[in-house]
């Protein structure tokens, strides 16, 4: 890629120049952490527009469908159709099939005809998805609302807790987007490598992960597909490989699973001692 | 004593109010002269055939183009959609910035950009409008001619336009909406206000603007804005009008309070 990318993708637009820092675990490899893994016996929640279960690329594999109503006494979570009003969570749910095909999905729609309610929607279907126990969430989606700061705050931080990796795009526009500038979630931009597998990650905040977001091929409404470009698509290629880590190692916290996915990147390794960099000697 | 306070407040709230319509009748609509010229830059940044912005209206909840650029763009201007609906609805719910090539594949798309527009894109780029309470609306791009895609720096630059766009929106809205400046002096100045005593204020100040367009003074005004194509002699010649008229109606004014 020639192009500069924009500030939060620019880390993974040359990985060999931004990411040479790389942690390496001892015995931590991809094949130690997914080999073998289709995501089975793993729950992923996805908040987003809904999903159409017949959708031929979800492959039948929506388990529960549900939406946030909002009342008078406040919001409650209630079954919902097997519908996508956008066909943007059913491009995340078969995103996350085509690396862990064997996860269950669940439907949580929080983009309604309520748009006013739309954060508050948002905040509640998180609550739910961490109060059901559900072992990943992807949020493609964020909220800029100052007053929801806190409460996607705490929801973060007990999702980390309890054992719930939430995995959040960053807004594309360069403006504070919540939960995904919290350091308890796992938080993806995109790069421009067509490759599913290639991940990389990047110390310096606020975006830790890249994966592929450019000119995907994705999942849309009514059965059908496009390609599409954005943050949106390359945090459910971080979700599935998140889900697969879960299936064959369950019960890791998000903690644990971020070293793994740091520890398994495409990040180059450290350079070799040469030159002016000999001094800085990486035998730290 | 209160009662006099009262009447004062509300005079020079109602003077403030007469003064802001007065400014957005001379002003023409500057939010919409703003946007444009934001789809024009983008139209041929990107080298596009069109580019429109969607803003959010209420009453009923709809995004409505106000303005398009570009030679596929005419089409759009006036156009309502649902918020919930399309690429541009899904950038307003969702606040996130999103690009789909290949859309003509889209029978659903397809059809219903079609139906509206006349116009079918291969590709379709869209940049949420940001302020600090919310998603305000949308801009979109439609088919760069020398790209089948849109990279992650189209993504960027157009953020930079939504951005734009955003302020001058703000901007002009504050300026433009006498109810909205008026609300919000009166939240900064009286925080002890409830908002119904605030609406009530404001209800009170602006009774009487815009019921006419016909009185006499808003067609003064409406004259006055004309006014700025004049040449130098022809505003020195109006000034000498001016100057008579005004001397007519001071005697006047002195004969009626001397009865």
């Amino acid at each position: 890629m020639t192009e500069p990318l924009p500030a939060w993708s620019e880390p993974f637009a040359d990985p060999k120049r931004e990411l040479r820092r790389s942690l390496r675990l001892r015995g931590v490899t991809r094949d130690w952490a997914w080999g073998g893994a289709t995501g089975k016996g793993v729950r992923v929640g996805i908040i987003d527009s809904g999903l159409e279960n017949d959708h031929p690329q979800l492959h039948g594999r929506v388990v529960e469908n549900v939406t946030v109503e909002l009342g008078d006494d406040g919001p409650t979570v209630v079954p919902d159709g097997q519908v996508d009003m956008f066909g943007h969570g059913t491009a995340c749910g078969a995103i996350i099939l085509g690396l862990a095909p064997e996860v269950e999905l669940i439907s949580i729609r929080v983009l309604g005809a309520d748009l006013r309610g739309k954060g508050t929607a948002f905040a509640a279907g998180l609550e739910w998805a961490i109060d059901q126990g559900l072992e990943v969430c992807n949020l493609s989606l964020s909220s800029k609302s100052e007053s929801l700061y806190p409460i996607f705050h705490d929801l973060a931080d007990r999702a980390y807790f309890n054992g719930t990796a939430l995995i959040s795009a960053a807004n594309n526009v360069p403006a504070p987007s919540y939960p995904s500038l919290f350091s308890s979630v796992l938080s993806v931009a995109a790069h421009g490598e067509p490759d599913p597998w290639r991940l990389y990650y990047n110390p310096s905040p606020p975006v830790e992960f890249g994966a592929w977001g450019v000119d995907v091929p994705i999942a849309w409404k009514d059965g059908g597909s496009t390609v599409a470009t954005g943050n949106s698509f390359a945090a459910p290629h971080v979700a599935g490989l998140v889900a697969l880590i879960l299936s064959k190692h369950p019960g890791l916290s998000p903690f644990e699973v971020k070293a793994i996915l740091a520890s398994v990147a495409d990040n180059p390794g450290r350079r070799r001692p040469r030159g002016r960099s000999r001094r800085a000697g990486s035998r730290a | 004593m209160a009662n006099q306070e009262t009447d004062a407040a509300l005079a020079a709230l109602v003077a403030a109010a007469r003064r802001s319509a007065v400014g957005r009748r001379l002003q023409g609509d500057i939010e919409t002269r703003l946007l444009q010229s934001i789809v024009d830059a983008t139209v041929r940044l990107f080298d596009a055939e069109a580019a429109s912005i969607a803003l959010f209206e209420q009453n009923p909840d709809r995004l409505e183009f106000r303005v398009a650029a570009g030679e596929q763009g005419a089409g759009a201007v006036g156009l309502t959609v649902p918020p919930t609906q399309g690429i541009v609805g899904f950038v307003y719910s969702t606040g996130q910035a999103l690009s789909l090539s290949d859309v003509a594949n889209d029978p659903r798309f397809n059809r219903d950009a079609a139906e509206q527009t006349g116009y079918v894109p291969r590709s379709i780029a869209a940049a949420p409008l940001l302020d600090e309470h919310g998603t305000v609306g949308a801009l979109q791009v439609l088919d760069k001619r020398g790209s089948p895609t849109f990279s992650l720096k189209d993504m960027e630059l157009l953020g930079v336009f939504a951005g734009q766009a955003t302020v001058a929106i703000a901007a002009a809205r504050v300026q433009r909406d006498t109810d909205r400046l008026l609300r919000s002096v009166l939240g900064q100045i009286g925080p002890d206000l409830e908002d119904g005593q605030i609406q009530e204020l404001v209800a009170a100040a602006t009774r009487d603007l815009d019921v006419d367009d016909d009185a006499p003074f808003w067609r003064l005004v409406d004259q006055v804005a004309r006014l700025r194509s004049l040449t130098d002699r022809e505003t020195e010649l109006l000034t000498d009008i001016l100057d008579v008229v005004a001397a007519h109606a001071m005697r006047g004014r002195r004969g009626r309070s001397i009865r």
